[in-house]
């Protein structure tokens, strides 16, 4: 028996090494990954020690009291980047506060921008596999029903959609982020329902059903455990879209001026008024980083996609 | 299957979606409680007794105080007669302001989505043919970064550059200010700078002979289209690059190139069509990214189609357009897949069967 679970062992690591060279021999996933980690790292230590980076308040796009002590601030317009300021500086508000740095905004929106994402992306995943693992399994009327309530989900195109629910309950940082859960669970409920239907005919779930398992545990124990890897992947692709999707929210101003948060595409949304008079780095910076972010994700993305189509890996 | 017995059945399908998207817009109507359900039927100037009054009335109309599920048919028999309230953005009913502004929305998607399949068929298919060259890895490196960018960079890069630096094109509204005093009023409205009988201004000026209007507000359809088109390119490129990667190793293919069918007309005879298949099974997504890329496209150019009318009235709370405009997208996207399904039935008919 013992010998059994070290073979066993043995398998699971060397399945990881493979996987793990899979990986790194794809040079732009090793980038993707990389870039990705640089973005981890900002928000990791914005979040612990902000001062290392010389960022302070980093909930707030106008740091508190902030005119007062840069009275010579105000009204001052934004200054191309420069050596002192490598984004260049952005001006907020019908006073004009200027001065405000743009790297320093971008350090911190990064942090908010990626909590948000794997929010909703976990959130919706957790959801959304949950109900398909159990309506593909059920099948029958269940299944028919709610297959047919995601039908509903998609007829409104996404963007309107997360517009009307932001305009019901609310334009805040944290309702933006339900509204795009809401939008966001009818994908990975088809998408964890056709997994689930495929994984439903192997062999290994009918000995599960000839030994007496119960529905439960053949759903949780033997189903999910299969569902989950492409999820996974789907998850780590999905980080890097739903950013784009609620930046540019943001950029048409779901955050009414009162509720502002230093977000990519709030930020965007303040140059907007700024860029037509010749500021263009206040709305192209926040929108290059957001792409940075995602192409960095979706380079990742594909070389994890690698990893688990068996075909591509030998 | 025939095709009519196919298109009979995806009509019947439709039902139940139909009536979730009812359900849809009427409990997002709802869940702001009664005061928000009320706000787009009364005038926001009306005060006093009047209002009072005209509360009153309304909650009569829509049966407030009875269970929720007799107000839903009250409300559904509303929505039926085209009763979604009055717009406070324009001032008129919800359901004329979508008459006005539908038409420029319907022509710039239109417009985009031709482009898009104009430009995106010969680059994918070239770049799966001679894969791996130069030119496809370009095309990979230019799709995959524009795959990445949020369309409203897209958007105001195209309207930074091309419009407010170099003034190639125009980039604001849909016809220059300067124009408006010379176009008569019997086609144009000068209050609500509305146009007859299409809504269109570039079709209108044209019908009436105007060359000047109707050249410049051609000039200002162009801006907004390309924009859109760049934001739908790359997806498409993406998935007709490897559906046709795919088709090429197909048997069929290959018995073609054995029996010295030129390598060109294997591409464009043997493996284009097959290759366009399955980029159609994608247009969901993409016809639901066409609709939200065009809302995001109008605001920043200005361009007076629904997508602007309702980022405007969600600005400034215009409570009936935002769930007007759930509801008018909603079937429009519905119909568009709808029409979508039975083109691609038509073109392969092994989806009848299954």
């Amino acid at each position: 028996m013992a010998t059994v679970t070290v073979t066993e062992r043995n398998v699971r690591f060397d399945e990881l090494k493979l996987s793990a060279r899979v990986f790194f021999a794809n040079k732009t996933a090793v980038a993707g990954l990389m870039i990705f980690l640089l973005f981890i790292g900002d928000a990791l230590v914005i979040q612990i020690a902000p001062g290392v980076l010389g960022v302070q308040y980093p909930n707030d796009v106008v740091p508190p009291q902030f005119t007062q002590t840069n009275p010579e601030c105000v009204g001052t317009a934004p200054e191309p980047p420069s050596i002192g300021h490598l984004f260049g500086t952005i001006q907020y508000g019908l006073s004009g506060i200027g001065c405000l740095d743009l790297l320093q905004l971008v350090m911190k929106a990064i942090r908010i921008d990626i909590a948000i994402s794997f929010f909703i992306v976990f959130v919706g995943a957790a959801i959304g596999t949950l109900i398909g693992v159990v309506s593909g399994y059920a099948g029958k009327w269940l299944d028919e029903a709610m297959m047919r309530i995601t039908d509903v989900f998609f007829s409104v195109p996404f963007l309107i959609l997360a517009l009307a629910v932001g305009f019901v309950i609310g334009r805040t940082l944290l309702n933006m982020a339900l509204a795009l859960i809401i939008i966001w669970w009818p994908l990975y409920a088809r998408y964890g329902r056709s997994l689930t239907l495929t994984t439903k005919e192997a062999t290994f779930i009918e000995s599960a059903r000839a030994s007496g398992s119960g529905r439960l545990k053949i759903m949780f124990r033997h189903i999910l455990p299969n569902v989950l890897p492409p999820v996974l992947v789907q998850i780590s692709l999905d980080v890097g879209t739903v950013i784009l999707i609620f930046s540019t929210l943001a950029f048409i101003g779901f955050l009414p001026s009162n509720a502002l948060v230093p977000e990519l595409g709030v930020i965007a949304n303040i140059g907007l008024d700024l860029a037509p008079l010749g500021y263009w780095w206040t709305v192209i910076v926040p929108g290059a980083v957001i792409t940075l972010f995602a192409l960095a994700v979706n380079l990742m993305g594909d070389g994890l996609r690698d990893v688990i189509d068996p075909r591509r890996r030998s | 299957m025939k095709l009519w017995i196919y298109v009979v059945r995806r009509l019947i399908l439709l039902v139940p979606t139909i009536i979730g998207l009812t359900f849809l817009v009427f409990a997002l109507e709802h869940v702001g409680g009664t005061s928000l359900f009320l706000a787009q039927y009364i005038n926001p100037h009306l005060t006093g007794t009047a209002r009072q009054k005209l509360v009153e009335e309304l909650t009569a109309k829509f049966h407030l105080n009875d269970p929720v599920y007799i107000q839903y048919f009250y409300w559904l028999a509303a929505i039926f007669q085209g009763d979604m309230g009055t717009s406070t953005t324009i001032g008129q009913p919800v359901a004329t302001g979508f008459v006005w502004f539908m038409p420029n929305t319907i022509m710039l998607t239109i417009v985009a989505s031709f482009l898009t399949w104009v430009i995106s068929i010969p680059i994918g298919v070239y770049s799966a043919a001679r894969r791996d060259s130069i030119l496809d890895q370009s095309v990979r490196i230019v799709t995959f970064t524009l795959y990445s960018m949020p369309v409203f960079l897209i958007g105001f890069a195209i309207f930074l550059t091309l419009g407010t630096t170099w003034r190639l094109l125009p980039d604001q509204g849909n016809v220059d200010p300067i124009l408006l005093p010379t176009i008569p009023d019997a086609w144009f409205d000068h209050t609500t700078a509305v146009s007859y009988p299409t809504h269109i201004l570039a079709i209108d000026a044209f019908l009436h002979g105007d060359w000047t209007v109707a050249w410049n507000a051609l000039l200002h359809v162009i801006l907004p289209a390309l924009a859109l088109t760049l934001a739908l390119l790359a997806g498409i490129i993406r998935i007709l690059r490897a559906s046709m990667l795919e088709v090429l190793e197909q048997d069929y293919v290959r018995l073609a190139r054995a029996k010295g069918v030129p390598e060109r007309l294997v591409h464009n005879f043997h493996a284009k069509k097959n290759a366009l298949l399955p980029t159609v099974t994608s247009y969901g997504y993409l016809v639901s990214s066409l609709f939200g890329g065009a809302v995001v496209i109008e605001y920043i150019f200005t361009f007076k189609g629904i997508g602007w009318w309702t980022t405007v009235a969600f600005l400034n709370g215009d409570v009936g357009v935002v769930m007007g405009s759930t509801f008018v997208f909603g079937l429009i996207l519905v119909a568009t897949t709808l029409i979508l399904d039975v083109l691609y039935a038509f073109l392969d008919p092994r989806i009848r069967y299954e």
